[in-house]
């Protein structure tokens, strides 16, 4: 099925540096995709790329996990302009600071942890972390800055998620399955409990369907959908 | 004031004015009343706010030749239906739907990849697809996917069953029932239930002629707590049909009131420990809003609660109210106005006389001008569109007539020469009186050809109302008494303000909330001759030889908004 | 779809009055359906490739046919503005994951950066600007959304609503007289590669 023939597909603003990947074989990525930056873009088995879904690495790394779901336009690692990146590393200085009580670790750690390598300094704590079975939906937006989100959490249409914000406890990373509504935001440096739904205009709630491998599965059902209707071609990211 | 301010323009339905029938009815004043001609309508009076619509809020009758709005209209209703089946959320309002509760995962059937297959197996939930509230947060869960209102209605939150009121009724007459001690406290009753008990106890109590209590027999006379007052209060409420209830009269004994929970007797519950140690240990997030609060349906809370709930856990699904289609009748001649059609599917109507078929529309967009000092400008192209005005700076606005009648009509216009208010700004119409052309089919217009028109155009330039026909101006020009733009069935006109300084003398109190909005007051006059109906019979009988035309008029006052003048 | 009158500008103008820009994004164009005079802008996107994966076979006897497989069917005078994006809804059907045909009207306005993934869009509807239409969101006739609304998944609207808030609820009803505004069809004249200036 080649669909380049059957779009209308302007060519996309591929400015910048074409950065290092680490792309899974098994990553479904369609062509329209946009990866740029300076920093390695790493992404794991099963996922889905949409077209026209941007992964930035121009702050730091961008690690997507295992069957994530990023949506066309879904903005992965934008680097916010000068003034706003100052104003978000002072909050996440100050989320730092506040997260110096006993039995948490601090982002900085969690992020190099899960990172792997040794990394400079500023490419950690710029890095943007998805956990597994994360879904970006269209237009949403997740600044670099030290971010993660963590498994199965849904960031919905146009939502934005702060530099330096954490999702989910990072220590028990696999239940953390946060949801933010269409339009809600989470502000840069905040740290988000496991299971919370932001929701019209900011409230918050706990999700207590218990509903998580009904969730999983189903989401592992939709990409083997995607993977069959999306043309994917890993190579040209390479 | 960093937001754009988009221009507007309402209109006073007549049926606030009250002075004219009052000048009517009554016989000679007493006081000299101020000229009502004279009196400028003031957009900011109290009353101002319920009698300006947009125009397309507006009915217009046919028979009284008046505008009408929704504040004065008899609505009737046509049909009701259901707009969406199901629940809405308690939490959030967002639609709920039924899903099925995750049953612990079987490792032998996440093993098989099409295990899911029969992803819809019991038990079920009311889950909210926006903030993913679910029922079984409140204890409440289904065993089928259907039937959930019959399903829901013997449900209480936490799940233990509840009574329906036929079934109490059935319960009552069981005599095992009966035998039965009653119940401890009375945690059974919720409004549905008590209210039900209540209702039957006091029927029995009517229809027991051996009522009569010895210790009040004092009160007795005064039919005090006895079924003739009950039954005189409840003919106040319920339109009088006991009243005449001669045998009533002859009982005055009292009655006495309910004793237990079976006859609807509520203990009103004062101990709210339970309340404030639970406060303790969920904190404020366990508890229910305002809004969440006075969202529930009235008869379907929690019983022991009533009107005191406080928590999320007490929460329930909320019915969605029904949706109406209504018709709209003349509140004078009581002709129907407006009707839609019965059939809930379709959008069409039978009849809708709207005001925007018959009074013109006025638009409003501020001009530019090259130099802002008084006529004889040319126009150098639009202004920023709802941009602050400055103050005691001359701003001009383009003021757009559109004609929907298929006549010529005449537009008088008329402003005061300052707002009223605190801040008064001077307005000047540049052109108070013009004629705007017919309503055309489209049709019409466009088999016209093009040189005809472009010569109709040039004639209608030339023959602006006041007729300076001296002095051959190309268009648009900021001329007293000159149209600005003609077009085939509007024209624009245009208006001077001087923005009043919002500056305040010290002492003064601030300014209220949208004082900076410059708001201009104007009678609208419109008149133009129609073709006599044949059927009016009392439209104008005095008048001789209407066989042929007949003229109409109709006048109103509007307010134009026209922008925010800044402040320092 | 296909003919392409003039050979540069910023629009491609089809046969049946369609206003393509060219830089509008659009994906699977074989299962996207426009009924004539709809105005798509640029940067607006349209997921068509999301095509429905499980037909209801069982009623036609195994092989349906699979040649109308349209995921997306736009009406005539629709009007499609810079960023807005259009997306099939997604759920299960008898256990598997499918998408599902998004249809909309006619004189259907869709504001800048609006998303949506609606199971049907009536005749006469204005979505304003930002708005999120969730999954399977019914929208009937003459139904105003105004700015930034967030219509949850599932929320049907009845007709003649005015609907606004995060989440969507009906805030009021639109007037007899305000059926009119809805019409797109002077819109339309003011775009394309020869716009003509809006009427009075």
């Amino acid at each position: 099925m080649s669909s380049k023939r059957h779009s209308i597909l302007p060519s996309a603003s591929q400015s910048g540096p074409k950065p290092p990947v680490h792309l899974s074989s098994s990553l479904t990525i369609a062509d329209s995709a946009v990866l740029t930056g300076t920093h390695q873009i790493t992404v794991h088995g099963e996922s889905v790329i949409h077209p026209r879904a941007r992964l930035d690495s121009h702050a730091g790394r961008v690690t997507i996990g295992r069957r994530c779901v990023v949506h066309e336009r879904a903005t992965i690692g934008s680097s916010s302009s000068g003034l706003a990146s100052a104003r978000s590393s002072a909050v996440l200085s100050s989320a730092r600071s506040s997260m110096a009580s006993p039995g948490v670790l601090s982002p900085t750690a969690a992020v190099a942890g899960s990172g792997g390598e040794a990394a400079s300094q500023s490419t950690t704590a710029q890095a943007v972390t998805l956990g597994d079975y994360v879904t970006v939906e269209v237009g949403a937006v997740i600044e670099a800055g030290g971010t993660v989100v963590g498994d199965g959490t849904v960031v919905g249409v146009g939502a934005r998620v702060g530099a330096g914000a954490v999702l989910g406890k990072r220590d028990l990373r696999h239940e953390n399955h946060c949801t933010l509504t269409p339009q809600s935001a989470v502000p840069p440096g905040d740290v988000v409990p496991d299971f919370t739904v932001v929701y019209a205009n900011g409230m918050r709630r706990t999700d207590r369907r218990g509903m998580v491998e009904l969730k999983n599965k189903g989401l592992a059902r939709q990409i083997e959908v995607l993977r069959r209707l999306i043309p994917s071609n890993p190579a040209k990211f390479a | 004031m960093a937001t754009a301010f988009t221009p507007y323009s309402y209109i006073q339905c007549p049926c606030s004015d009250i002075t004219p029938t009052d000048r009517r009815s009554g016989g000679s004043p007493t006081t000299p009343e101020p000229d009502d001609d004279d009196r400028a309508f003031d957009p900011r009076a109290p009353r101002s706010s319920f009698s300006l619509y947009p125009l397309e809020y507006l009915m217009y009758c046919e028979d009284c030749h008046q505008i009408r709005c929704p504040r004065c209209v008899a609505e009737e209703i046509v049909t009701y239906y259901c707009p969406n089946c199901l629940f809405e959320c308690p939490v959030c309002v967002g639609p709920l739907a039924v899903t099925s509760v995750e049953t612990k995962p079987d490792p032998n059937l996440l093993a098989a990849p099409d295990n899911s297959a029969a992803p819809l197996a019991g038990p079920y939930a009311l889950t909210c697809s926006y903030c993913l509230w679910t029922s079984t947060e409140v204890g409440i869960q289904f065993d089928k996917p259907n039937g959930i209102h019959a399903q829901l209605a013997k449900l209480r939150n936490g799940g233990t069953t509840r009574l329906t009121a036929k079934e109490r009724k059935e319960r009552r007459k069981d005599p095992s029932y009966k035998a039965q001690p009653p119940p401890p406290d009375s945690q059974d009753l919720d409004h549905e239930a008590q209210f039900a008990n209540l209702k039957a106890f006091y029927q029995g109590q009517l229809a027991d002629p051996n009522t009569a209590d010895a210790g009040l027999a004092l009160l007795g006379d005064l039919g005090f707590s006895s079924p003739t007052s009950l039954s005189r209060i409840m003919s106040i409420y319920t339109g009088g049909s006991l009243l005449h209830d001669k045998k009533a009269k002859t009982r005055l004994g009292a009655m006495r009131e309910a004793l237990d929970p079976d006859e609807g007797l509520l203990v009103a519950s004062l101990d709210e420990s339970a309340a404030i140690s639970k406060l303790r240990s969920e904190g404020l997030d366990g508890t229910a809003s305002t809004a969440q609060l006075v969202g529930q349906p009235p008869n379907m809370v929690e019983p022991p609660l009533h009107g005191n709930e406080r928590f999320l856990d007490t929460l329930r699904p909320v019915p969605h109210l029904l949706r109406t289609k209504r018709s709209k009748r003349c509140p004078v001649c009581r002709h129907i106005i407006s009707k839609p059609e019965s059939k809930v599917q379709t959008t069409r109507f039978r009849i809708r006389l709207v005001a925007g078929s018959y009074i013109p529309s006025i638009s409003i967009r501020q001009l530019a001008l090259s130099s802002g000092t008084g006529s004889g400008t040319s126009a150098s192209g639009p202004a920023v569109p709802g941009a602050p005005l400055e103050p005691l700076k001359p701003a001009h606005f383009l003021l757009t007539f559109k004609n929907p009648i298929f006549e010529t009509i005449k537009v008088t216009l008329g402003a005061p020469a300052t707002t009223p208010g605190r801040f008064a700004s001077r307005v000047t119409v540049l052109c108070p009186e013009f004629e705007v052309d017919a309503n055309t089919d489209v049709w019409d217009e466009a088999l016209k050809n093009n040189a005809e028109r472009d010569r109709e155009l040039r004639r209608r330039r030339g023959e602006s109302v006041s007729a300076n026909s001296g002095g051959i101006s190309s268009a648009n020009q900021l001329e007293v008494g000159k149209i600005w733009e003609r077009g085939r069935n509007w024209v624009s006109i245009v208006v001077e303000v001087v923005p009043a300084s919002l500056a305040l003398a010290p002492g003064n109190p601030p300014l209220r909330e949208d004082e900076d909005v410059l708001e201009i007051p104007m009678f609208v006059r419109v008149e133009w001759e129609a073709e006599m109906a044949g059927d009016e019979v009392g439209a104008a009988p005095s008048r001789s030889n209407s066989e042929a035309r007949e003229k109409r008029e109709l006048a109103y006052w509007c307010v134009l908004g026209v922008g925010r003048i800044r402040q320092r | 779809m296909s003919s392409r009158r003039a050979p540069r500008g910023e629009y491609i103008e089809t046969d049946t009055g369609n206003k393509v820009a060219r830089k509008a994004t659009l994906v699977g164009t074989q299962h996207i359906m426009l009924g004539g005079k709809t105005v798509i802008q640029p940067d607006a996107m349209i997921r068509g490739d999301l095509v429905r994966t499980i037909h209801p076979s069982s009623q036609s006897g195994g092989n349906a046919a699979p040649q109308n497989n349209t995921a997306i069917s736009i009406g005539r005078y629709c009007f499609l503005s810079r960023n807005c994006c259009l997306r099939p809804p997604g759920r299960f059907y008898k256990g598997a994951f499918t998408y599902m045909p998004l249809r909309m009207g006619d004189h259907v306005f869709v504001g800048p950066g609006a998303v949506v993934q609606a199971a049907s869009v009536g005749s006469h509807v204005h979505i304003g600007a930002g708005c999120v239409i969730g999954e399977f969101a019914i929208i009937k006739d003459y139904v105003r959304i105004l700015d930034g609304t967030v219509v949850p998944p599932n929320m049907v609207i009845p007709s003649f609503s005015i609907v606004a808030g995060q989440p969507a609820r009906v805030i009021g009803e639109v007037p007899e007289g305000g059926h009119e505004a809805f019409e797109l069809r002077d819109l339309y004249k003011t775009v394309g590669n020869n716009p003509q200036p809006a009427p009075h």
